[in-house]
């Protein structure tokens, strides 16, 4: 791994070293890039500013801020019920994952807690927005690295777990199910089952993706050593979710939190890979969806009968107070630090998304490496601009 | 022999799940087989029950109270009602106040789907409706009336049944 970083710094001094030769001696510039804000590569409205000297980048920038949709703001004209249907839009691919770390944040204002049934479906739910969104990325690399059978592929079967959503929730993309105290409804009869057998295709489909995909010389020369993130450099930029745990480090708020979800009945294992390149972070998010099928499948027979929903008065206010909770989204951390001053709605709201976070290292792991490359580094970064712009 | 395999895992692989996929998709549905998409206008995916499609309003059953437009998160219900005197239940009793509903606009361009007016209504006047083909050429026409919202009542399916281990709902 060493000598990987190794290259990457004698790449950046080459480029500065031509950089200076093409200004001195041709007095030429090098190239400024943008990528973005309207570009195939970028998963949205991002904008890169890259520096090229030839085909080496010399500097580069996110630039963030194209789809601020001001839902910070937006909360605080809301009242509590409300504010779910805004923060489902977060990060759209893992909608109900969104919903999670709000409610619990207003159940731990408000001191209560759902019941255990309605925390067991909560889990399910929220492993399958997982699935959906990592499932998706698993079939989106392949498309920017020029392989465009796995997107047919992640798209087929992304729809099995998008029409369980929608069975159990009503809604495909924004569920607004989770209310606080429990959930709006039970699971309608046969979900259960039906649930299983999706799983079953997907573990399926995480074999054949592994095989297609990762095990290909193509896909395993454009990711490998390209893109390291030392586990040190991760933590300092406070990176998080399936990038961190790439880079080597152990974290997972999944398992290292005491949240009332039902992960601590299940068995399951936080996956981790040494090297910290694109084709680790990649190969973590395909492991997290094996891992995710599997911890659906027990929860499914641990599922408790009982009500779903909690005593809540009918009407919500929620005590003053703050609380942070963050949750393991499918991106990686999400948090919301809720202020409440005893109204119908929140005083102040901060979220705190993962997106935001994993691009900030952009400047520092572009830098020295090739302009083909830029979009390997990218595509595995896996952000959605909903969650980095609010 | 390694040579010929790593050919294949560069190349052959992706040929071939492309061909097991078609494969699959020329096997007749009994079979399992069949393919994942479905040809829209012709064919129609059948939306689960609970699928949030558009909201259909009883309209007998509304009593004006704005419940549901004050709890919109975007507002964009529009509710006109007035009293009225009814004729008395018992002979010989004392004329009753209703209210009646004159006006009930749901502007679906702004409409987020969050199902939060069906669920704060206290009069059970609002339903969803797994309908989904009311698509306008102007926007401006997604605004439908109180008529047009009647006529979805008659797409409302049955609730459907729970999971085993549910507590049934207290009404």
């Amino acid at each position: 791994m060493t000598d990987l970083i190794d290259r990457q710094k004698l790449g950046y001094i080459a480029a500065q070293a031509a950089d200076a030769r093409l200004n001195v001696e041709l007095e030429t510039e090098g190239m400024t890039l943008n990528i973005g804000p309207q570009h195939p590569a970028t998963h949205g409205t991002l904008r890169i500013i890259v520096r090229l000297d030839g085909e080496q980048v010399v500097w580069a920038d996110p630039s963030a801020g194209y789809m601020h949709r001001g839902y910070e703001k937006l909360t605080e004209v809301r009242t509590y019920p409300q504010v779910t249907t805004l923060i489902n839009r977060i990060d759209w691919l893992g909608s109900f994952a969104n919903e999670v770390p709000f409610i619990l944040a207003a159940e731990r204002l408000m001191g209560i807690e759902a019941p255990p049934r309605a925390q067991v479906i909560r889990t399910i739910l929220f492993e399958l927005s997982r699935i959906s969104n990592v499932g998706l990325f698993l079939g989106d690399l392949g498309v920017q690295l020029g392989a465009v059978t796995p997107v047919f592929l992640a798209f087929r079967d992304r729809e099995y777990v998008l029409n369980l959503i929608e069975g159990a929730t009503g809604g495909r993309f924004h569920p607004n199910f989770d209310r606080i105290g429990g959930l709006k409804d039970d699971l309608p009869s046969g979900w259960v089952d039906e649930t299983r057998q999706v799983m079953k295709k997907l573990r399926g489909f995480c074999d054949e993706m592994e095989d297609l995909l990762f095990g290909n010389k193509v896909f395993q020369d454009r990711t490998r050593g390209i893109g390291v993130i030392p586990a040190g450099v991760a933590q300092q930029y406070g990176l998080s979710g399936a990038n961190l745990r790439a880079s080597g480090v152990d974290w997972d708020l999944r398992r290292d939190q005491a949240l009332p979800l039902a992960y601590d009945q299940v068995d399951w294992k936080v996956w981790t890979h040494p090297d910290g390149d694109s084709f680790a972070r990649c190969w973590v998010r395909l492991q997290e969806v094996r891992e995710s099928t599997k911890i659906v499948d027990q929860l499914l027979d641990l599922l408790p009968s009982g009500p779903v929903m909690a005593k809540v008065p009918r009407i919500i206010k929620v005590p003053e107070g703050e609380a942070f909770v963050s949750t393991e989204n499918p991106l990686g951390e999400m948090g919301y630090y809720v202020v409440s001053q005893g109204e119908l709605g929140p005083f102040r709201v901060r979220i705190r998304t993962a997106s935001f976070n994993n691009i900030s290292i952009v400047p520092w792991v572009l830098r020295g490496v090739y302009v083909p490359d830029v979009i390997t580094i990218l595509a595995s970064l896996y952000f959605i601009l909903g969650d980095i712009d609010k | 022999m390694g040579f010929l395999k790593d050919r294949y895992n560069e190349y052959g692989k992706g040929l071939q799940v492309t061909l097991n996929t078609m494969l699959d998709t020329v096997k007749p549905r009994k079979l399992g087989g069949g393919p994942a998409t479905v040809q829209y206008p012709r064919e129609k995916e059948a939306p689960p029950t609970r699928a949030r499609g558009v909201i259909a309003l009883r309209e007998d059953n509304c009593t004006a109270c704005m419940l549901c437009a004050r709890s919109c998160p975007d507002w964009c219900i529009y509710i006109e009602g007035h009293k009225e005197l009814a004729p008395p239940r018992r002979a010989g009793g004392a004329p009753r106040k209703v209210n009646k509903l004159d006006r009930f606009d749901i502007d679906y361009a702004l409409c987020m789907y969050c199902g939060i007016c069906v669920e704060v209504c206290p009069f059970d006047a609002l339903f969803w409706s797994p309908e989904y083909e009311y698509s306008e050429p102007r926007i401006a026409d997604l605004l439908h009336d109180k008529t047009k919202l009647g006529e979805w009542m008659e797409t409302v399916p049955e609730a459907p049944e729970l999971e085993a281990g549910a507590e049934k709902k207290k009404k």
